[in-house]
């Protein structure tokens, strides 16, 4: 009630707030005799004002008629009292009733209240007063707001007491109040909408001045998605950004490309975070994410224009801000699960096969048992039951895989900060586990971000950060381990009855491997900070001195035992050695780095009236340089030390390496604004980087950019529903170098050669170019072009963004597949060009029904990269890039179904002789002639194959409050893909030994198969002569790889503050979340669209947590 | 104030210029290679690294290339080579091509270099890394003539656009230059090294290598000729012991022409050693001597298997050529600490390490994965192979005996038919049987003079002798023998129940019957087959209408349009 009060208090005082909603909100009303309390419902109905009134003061009953037609809210309540003496107050939303007799009496009322009194102003960051701010005093009632100049005071305020400011659009925010009388508050905008403040290349500026295309993501936003590296959290977040993953290994990390890829060997996007470059995004905690800005195009990325060409991501971790002061805790317990398993075949059933396909390779002759007789196959469960040492049924896939893997993390912030300084300190640890044991992930990070004002003119800012990562893995490869555990063949035993490991398929035994085979361990640590100081000399000039070290020192050590097995009955007789374990050995490996950016900038900042400029001049020095020294020794006595003191002194190797490179950069951009209206933008870099030659080195890459906001157009006013238009165009030019660090000299790689020396063998050292030097190699450069807008609609509940984009990439840096017979490896050089177009759309929109508060978006991008002439070609492996082809296009033969009968195989061309019916047929495309030819080579019959990159990507994501619960929901997906069938997944007896895949069963050609089922078949025949045939690269394995899949939901419950408060705690909130919990797709059954053949499957992840805030 | 600042600001600017002119730290730069002698040696060392000579890593060190022969067998296994799959993607085809072009591109490289070190380098050491450089290059060029016939050609450092318009050369064309090559360093090279130099090539292996490369291209003259040379150099003789040759122990014999070394304790590649010892000894046993080739070896009396009456086929070592059981454990003979004994009934086995009798691994009966076919190679073959599954030996790139069998090769060809043919080819054969050359009655001493006869004779010693050594698959091929040995199939034992019923009960062990022996030395077992008396392990195929050269890798041909893939491909 005496809030209620207040209230009235700050309607006496007359003030106009400047507000965008009220000026932008136009409202139409027709209503007929209808009472002033009618017509107020009606409005607060129609739009988000709400009205604070007494009725004891205004009287709503009164009768009115109106008429109005898009008018601004003043016009609407100026007609509504006309002629009363009701005096009215918008501040933004809110809309304070009152009359003009009260006022003096509230006011009185107000400073009668003695006691201790406390006074403070409220000001926005540039310093200008806030008036109508809620000032609370904490856990009670009582409290007050701003006047016209941002001043408030309090009385009776308890030392210790904890007061409360909130002002819509601005972040709340408290302070605790112990001896002093007066206290300043500023208060930060709340970075919703347009308003939002987004990272652009050295500086911030507001999203609605935005010209080039910059993707935002909040740190909410990244958090949310409860992945343990923030790579894989920015899957589907944004438009135009590709994150691909194959795997959620403990600590697994994901690939990033913006806007397709438009450069070939490192597309990884330049990670930025603070100002200052980084060699992965990774090395960021999700937790410490402020926002994420992407640049997407040249105009924005350009100011980075030697390594921006793959697109820049910006990151801005959290910092305190003035009167803060609060402590978090949030933990979070979860459990991953794969998504999908393969099956395979039972004991009985594999022998079976097995049996088939030798049949199959032995020209199908009288014996069709060619590998297990006909009576071990029928009896074998039998014989099993007897003795499973002899007959083992070895279920591989139960032995090696536990249900679930296990997931903590334990996140502590710290925030504190007063007038001058203010400190922001977060730590954290995770610790992820393995589907498979002796495998976990352990990460501990650290931050601390400090902000100090000295005076006026000087400020600085003082960071600090550090990383360890602690990865233990078993000392085979994590490939290996799901292959295997997944395929071995159930008929190979794994262990004896009596618990000692078993020989296995002659060794191949990844049971044995992985519990009795040593371990393979690294450790990252990461320390860096940064310092930069700030000076104001007069206003609107800011210049800047920023250093900042960045340093690694990873180590790895893998030990390998030598693991002997013996016979089931005889412990003393060994049957042999477990493949890659017969003997002890150790490898120690030691990584070192150090990254040095030194930065210097002078921002100017000048308004004409109204006219808008923004000057950046910089100069940016990279230093880098890495340094590995190895040593290991090998046949080592004990296999229970692992360190170098017990090496065996015969049979010991030591190695070492190091290099350097380094860039410096000039940069310089004008932003310029005219009334909000009319935008430009102009910037230039030019670089030098060490990896070229000194007549080569230096690059300089333009770009400029433009925006209209029409909606400011005078004409544009009357548009209804259009709150907010803006048209973008922007061109630029970005530079590549990324490539090896001394391409333009060749060199020389030193190694070893044994000769005799009389009657010794000695280690000699020798000499050797191993690759082609190209003296003239210079910068890729991408030119590109983007068109875009920026739409809000129904007062911005609904915002839209477009762009169409087109890249020209030349003279890229390409390896091209240089003859073999020139003796030298494959040199990267200036290759030929690329065309890029693609297209993205973001669409939000955001709402509020009752107490019921939402938003959803949705996200989609295209792109298709075309090769120009190159020049020359590239394979990789079943992809090639060439003239014309698409980027990383499939390439291998037209496939034709399967054979059928002899008389085909005999009379139509095949690739090799060996091809039998039920084997793959493929199209004879050319000869050496260039005609058809009658012969299948790999030389004139493989042709393109279409894409193999995902084409409209999207994302979906709706949050919704209510109460004090919130829900949250992310789907992704990958519209269209050409994905392969991988040989792991579809080639039975795999490697020759492993099981055969479940998916085949009565869907392959079999010479037990009736004609019929023959035609019909998916699969071709079983058989390993003709392996090569079948499973190379042809269209007949290229599958729709599209996916659409819910990625996370959570449910969030945040305790009713006056429980928690009795607790001492200001807040606290319990949620559960799901992670990739289903997907749609075609893939076969127990194959995950996104992930790899043989490596660590993608996983589901049941998380539970809890954040508390003191 | 502000004025201190901003000059302190500006400080770090100034200072923080790096100089962006950097070299390679831990290699060294072609920008000034290749000044000074201790440079040239080094790249001279580099030319004989063991990746760039056929034993590479990649291969995993056990001699491969007689896989793709029928002195092998791998269970039911074949190669692209011996079941007609091959074509320009075979990534070991890949891997070959490659690496002969590297060690080429190396001694081009040499060569081109040496015209810059004229001024300061002594001109003996100048000629003398040229020989060096040239025999490489002769070598490799002649390896890759060999297996894809007309091959790119170029003595030069080849000019990278140049190189994508280059076709090939013949052949015929490209031996010329070999020859000249080998000439060269036979001229140069020395004929041994001091104590304290790396013996690299000398004047010898120049000569051998010659008469190789001549000898597959049956200019019988010019092999001749230079088996002859190397032969009177004088500098080599053979080693007593055949068994004893390969052992990883024994090394550096003055039977080795051309050797590179290998040693485990330097780290070089080692011979993975698993697949080829027995199951007893922790191995598998599943790369194996073929049938054919034990069928091959003669008898003590000179005659094949099929024509002596010392041939017992239950008792199949016996009376044979010792080369025989140096290359083919021997049944009931020790071997690495176990009795070798692959009989159904042999369930167990004495161990001689602990003196006990144990479970025979070796017997298909207690073990269904050893021995397919019931052999396992013993050649080179010692305890250094099992205790850690790695062994050392001397990579034999050209020994003294094929150096005496190519001369009477020639000389045969030729009609040259003389005592010093018959002596090269005696000499080999009593080393066998460790007698003297002289003492024809301690060994079955080649005595005809009948060209036939003696063509056949000189072919079935190089099978017994070079078992193992990577020579049977072009002797193969440039015998032309391919299309008839490699359409053969591949067989072994009965199943173990069907053994003991068909074989051993009607005490037919261990060959149920004598197989045809024809006069190319190629064994027949399709009788016992069609009898059910042995088992089918795998088809051969050899298509002759092409693979009589390799394709060109696929790559090569897609990338250059000049480029154009060899018949049939």
């Amino acid at each position: 009630m005496k809030l209620t009060l207040i209230f009235f208090f700050l309607a006496v005082s007359q003030m106009m707030a400047i507000d965008t909603y009220s000026q932008s909100t136009r409202l139409s009303l027709n209503l007929k005799a209808a009472a002033v309390k009618d017509v107020l419902d009606e409005i607060e109905e129609n739009s988000e004002f709400v009205f604070l009134y007494n009725y004891k003061l205004v009287d709503v009953d009164r009768k009115v008629t109106i008429d109005i037609r898009e008018q601004k809210i003043t016009e609407i309540l100026k007609t509504l009292f006309q002629g009363t003496d009701i005096v009215y107050t918008i501040v933004d939303r809110q809309i304070v009733l009152t009359n003009k007799a009260d006022q003096n009496s509230f006011m009185q009322l107000a400073t009668q209240q003695a006691g201790k009194v406390i006074k403070g102003k409220v000001t926005d960051a540039h310093g200008g007063p806030i008036p109508g701010v809620s000032v609370v005093l904490k856990g009670t009632t009582s409290g007050t707001i701003t006047d016209m100049e941002g001043n408030f005071s309090l009385n009776e305020i308890p030392p210790g007491a904890i007061l409360q400011f909130s002002f819509v659009g601005m972040k709340s925010q408290e302070i605790v109040v112990e001896n002093e009388t007066t206290v300043t508050v500023v208060l930060e905008e709340e970075t919703i909408g347009i308003e939002e403040v987004v990272a652009i290349g050295y500086g911030t500026v507001k999203k609605s001045d935005l010209t080039g295309a910059v993707g935002s993501v909040s740190g909410e936003a990244v958090t949310s998605r409860k992945t343990t590296q923030l790579s894989q959290a920015l899957q589907g977040v944004a438009s135009g950004v590709m994150v691909t993953r194959d795997n959620n290994a403990p600590g697994s990390t994901a690939t990033i490309h913006i806007r397709g890829i438009t450069t070939i060997g490192d597309s990884n996007p330049l990670i930025i975070v603070d100002g200052v470059p980084v060699n992965d995004i990774n090395d960021v905690n999700s937790n410490d994410v402020e926002s994420i800005s992407i640049l997407k195009d040249a105009a924005s990325a350009s100011i980075y224009g030697s390594r921006a060409a793959a697109g820049v991501i910006l990151i801005t971790t959290k910092r305190a801000q003035s009167n803060q002061l609060n402590m978090e805790y949030n933990f979070e317990y979860g459990l991953e699960k794969p998504t999908e398993r393969p099956e395979y075949a039972n004991v009985t059933r594999y022998m079976r096969m097995v049996n088939e396909l030798r049949w199959n390779d032995l020209g199908n002759g009288p014996d069709e048992y060619p590998t297990y007789p006909k009576d071990l196959i029928n009896n074998y469960n039998a014989l099993y039951q007897e003795n499973p040492d002899l007959y083992p049924n070895t279920d591989w896939n139960s032995l090696i895989f536990k249900d679930h893997a296990t997931r903590q993390s334990h996140v502590f912030g710290l925030t504190a900060g007063s007038k001058n300084i203010r400190t922001k300190v977060s730590l954290s640890y995770d610790k992820t586990g393995a589907l498979y044991d002796h495998r976990t992930f352990e990460r501990i990070t650290a931050r601390f971000n400090n902000d100090v004002t000295i005076n006026k003119y000087l400020s600085a800012k003082v960071d600090f950060y550090a990383k360890r990562s602690i990865s233990k893995q078993p000392a085979i490869s994590s490939g290996t381990i799901i292959d295997q555990g997944r395929m071995a063949a159930p008929i190979y035993a794994a262990k004896w009855s009596d618990g000692r490991v078993a020989y296995g398929k002659a060794g191949e035994n990844i049971y044995g491997q992985l519990h009795y085979g040593g371990f393979n361990n690294d450790w990252y640590n990461q320390i860096g900070g940064k310092l930069s100081i700030d000076l104001t000399p007069l206003e609107g000039l800011k210049i800047s001195g920023i250093i900042s070290p960045n340093l690694n020192f990873d180590q790895n050590k893998t030990f390998t035992k030598q693991v002997p097995t013996y016979d089931w009955e005889d412990p003393t007789v060994r049957e042999g050695y477990l493949i890659g374990f017969s003997s002890n050995a150790l490898n120690e490996a030691r990584n070192n780095n150090h990254q040095v950016t030194t930065q210097f900038l002078t921002n100017y900042e000048k308004a004409i009236g109204l006219s808008h400029l923004n000057i950046l001049a910089g100069y940016e020095n990279y230093y880098a340089f890495y340094e590995t020294m190895g040593a290991s020794s090998n046949q080592l006595a004990l296999s229970s030390y692992p360190y170098l003191d017990l090496k065996n002194s015969n049979f010991i190797d030591a190695s070492g390496s190091a290099y350097e490179n380094a860039y410096r950069s000039y940069f310089g951009r004008i932003m310029y604004n005219f009334d909000n209206k009319y935008y430009l933008q102009g910037n230039i870099r030019y670089d030098a980087s060490s990896r070229f030659d000194k007549n080569y080195r230096w690059g300089s890459f333009p770009s400029f950019s433009a925006g209209w906001v029409v909606t400011e157009e005078p004409f544009m006013k009357d548009v209804a529903n259009l709150s907010f238009l803006k048209i973008r165009a922007s061109w630029g030019i970005l530079g590549n170098e990324r490539i090896g660090n001394y391409p333009y000299q060749s060199s020389l790689a030193f190694s070893n050669a044994l000769i005799y020396l009389d009657s010794d063998i000695v280690s000699a050292l020798t000499a050797a170019q191993t690759a082609y030097a190209i003296r003239d190699i210079t910068w890729e450069q991408t030119e590109s072009y983007d068109l875009g807008f920026d739409a809000g609609l129904f007062h911005n509940k609904l915002r839209l963004t477009w762009d169409y984009y087109r890249k020209t990439t030349k003279d890229m840096l390409l390896p091209l597949e240089i003859p073999d017979y020139i003796g030298l490896g494959n040199p990267d050089q200036n290759a030929g060009k690329m065309k890029t177009n693609g297209w993205e759309a973001d669409l939000t929109w955001n709402d509020q029904f009752g107490d019921v508060r939402f938003s959803a978006s949705f996200n989609i991008s295209d792109f298709k990269s075309v090769m120009g002439d190159l020049g020359g070609t590239e394979f990789i492996g079943d992809q090639i890039k060439i003239k014309g082809s698409e980027f990383n296009e499939w390439y291998g033969y037209k496939s034709a179904g399967l054979f059928q009968t002899d008389e085909e195989v005999n009379t139509l061309p095949r690739l090799n002789p060996s091809v039998r019916p039920g084997d793959i047929r493929y199209q004879d495309i050319s000869g050496p002639d260039g005609v058809p030819d009658g012969n299948i080579s790999p030389e004139y019959d493989r042709v393109l194959l279409g894409g193999s990159l995902p084409r409209y990507m999207y994302g979906i994501n709706l949050n919704m409050n209510y109460k004090n619960f919130d829900f949250s929901m992310f789907l992704q997906g990958v519209g269209k893909q050409n994905s392969r069938l991988t040989i792991p997944m579809v080639q039975p007896y795999y490697g020759q030994w492993r099981n055969m895949p479940m998916l085949l069963e009565g869907k392959y050609w079999s010479k037990y198969n009736s004609e019929a089922q023959n035609l019909n078949a998916e699969y071709p025949r079983f058989s390993t002569v003709s392996l090569n045939n079948n499973y190379t690269m042809s269209d007949y394995w290229l599958i729709k790889g599209g996916y659409f899949r819910l990625k996370n939901i959570t449910l969030g419950y945040t305790i009713p503050d006056q429980f928690m408060q009795s607790l001492g705690i200001q807040s606290c909130r319990i949620f559960s979340s799901i992670s990739d919990l289903f997907s749609m797709n075609h893939y076969p059954k127990g194959w995950d669209p996104e992930s790899s053949a043989t490596g660590y499957p993608i996983t589901s992840s049941f998380i539970f947590g809890v954040s508390l805030k003191f | 104030m502000r004025i201190t600042i901003l000059s302190l600001l500006i400080g770090i600017f100034l200072t923080s210029c790096t100089d962006l002119d950097m070299n390679p730290l831990s290699y060294g730069s072609t920008e000034n290679w290749y000044s000074d002698q201790s440079e040239f040696e080094m790249a001279v060392n580099g030319l004989y690294k063991s990746d760039l000579w056929v034993n590479g890593d990649y291969f995993g060190g056990y001699p491969f290339f007689d896989e793709w022969t029928d002195d092998y067998t791998r269970r039911n296994e074949t190669w692209p080579v011996t079941n007609a799959t091959i074509n320009g993607q075979w990534p070991v085809l890949e891997v070959c091509w490659t690496y002969r072009y590297r060690a080429i591109a190396q001694a081009n490289t040499i060569v081109a270099s040496l015209d810059k070190a004229k001024d300061h380098i002594d001109q003996s050491l100048i000629e003398k890394y040229e020989a060096h450089a040239r025999f490489v290059r002769a070598a490799q060029y002649s390896w890759l003539i060999s297996y894809f016939g007309d091959v790119i050609f170029s003595t030069t450092v080849m000019d990278l656009d140049e190189s994508f318009t280059m076709a090939k050369t013949p052949k015929a064309d490209i031996l010329k230059s070999i020859y000249g090559d080998f000439d060269y360093a036979v001229a140069h090279l020395p004929e041994s090294y001091g104590s304290s130099e790396f013996k690299w090539a000398t004047k010898g292996a120049a000569l051998a290598f010659k008469a190789r490369i001549a000898l597959y291209n049956q200019d019988w003259k010019t092999a001749g000729d230079a088996a002859k040379a190397c032969m009177d150099l004088g500098r080599y003789e053979l080693y007593d012991d055949f068994g004893k040759l390969f052992l990883s122990k024994t090394k550096n014999t003055k039977e080795g022409v051309f050797v590179i070394p290998r040693s485990l304790q330097l780290g070089s590649a080692s011979i993975d050693c698993i697949d080829v010892i027995s199951r007893n000894a922790s191995g598998r046993g599943w790369l194996t001597p073929s049938w054919e080739l034990f069928c091959s070896f003669l008898c003590t009396d000179g005659l094949p298997i099929d024509e002596s009456p010392r041939f017992n086929p239950r008792e199949p070592f016996k009376n044979r050529d010792p080369r025989c059981t140096a290359t083919i454990v021997e049944f009931q003979t020790p071997f690495l600490g176990y009795m070798y004994q692959p009989h159904p009934d042999s369930v167990t086995c004495y161990n001689f390490n602990s003196g006990k009798y144990q479970k025979n691994n070796d017997s298909r009966t207690i073990n269904a994965y050893s021995s397919f076919n019931g052999l396992l190679w013993k050649k080179g073959v010692d305890e250094d192979w099992s205790d850690n599954q790695q062994a050392d030996p001397d990579n034999l790139l050209m020994r003294y005996a094929d150096v005496l069998l190519m001369y009477a090769e020639a000389k045969i060809e030729l009609g040259e038919i003389d005592e010093s043919v018959l002596r090269a080819i005696n000499q080999v054969r009593a080393r066998a049987y460790q007698s003297d050359v002289a003492e024809t009655s301690s060994y079955p001493a080649v005595t005809t003079t009948d060209k036939n006869q003696l063509r056949q004779t000189v072919r079935i010693e190089r099978r017994m002798e070079f078992a193992f050594e990577e020579l049977r698959y072009m002797d193969l091929i440039r015998w032309k023998l391919a299309e008839k040995a490699l359409n053969k199939n591949v067989y072994g034992m009965l199943d173990v129940a069907d053994l003991r019923t068909r074989v051993v009960e009607p005490g037919l062990w261990f060959f149920p019957e004598i197989p045809e022996i024809d006069e190319d030395g190629v064994a027949d077992f399709s009788g016992m087959y069609s009898k059910g008396l042995i088992k089918l392990l795998a088809e051969r195929k050899f298509d002759a209408s092409k693979q009589y050269v390799w394709p060109i890798p696929t790559k090569e041909i897609l990338i250059n349009p000049n480029l154009r893939q060899n018949t049939g491909y």
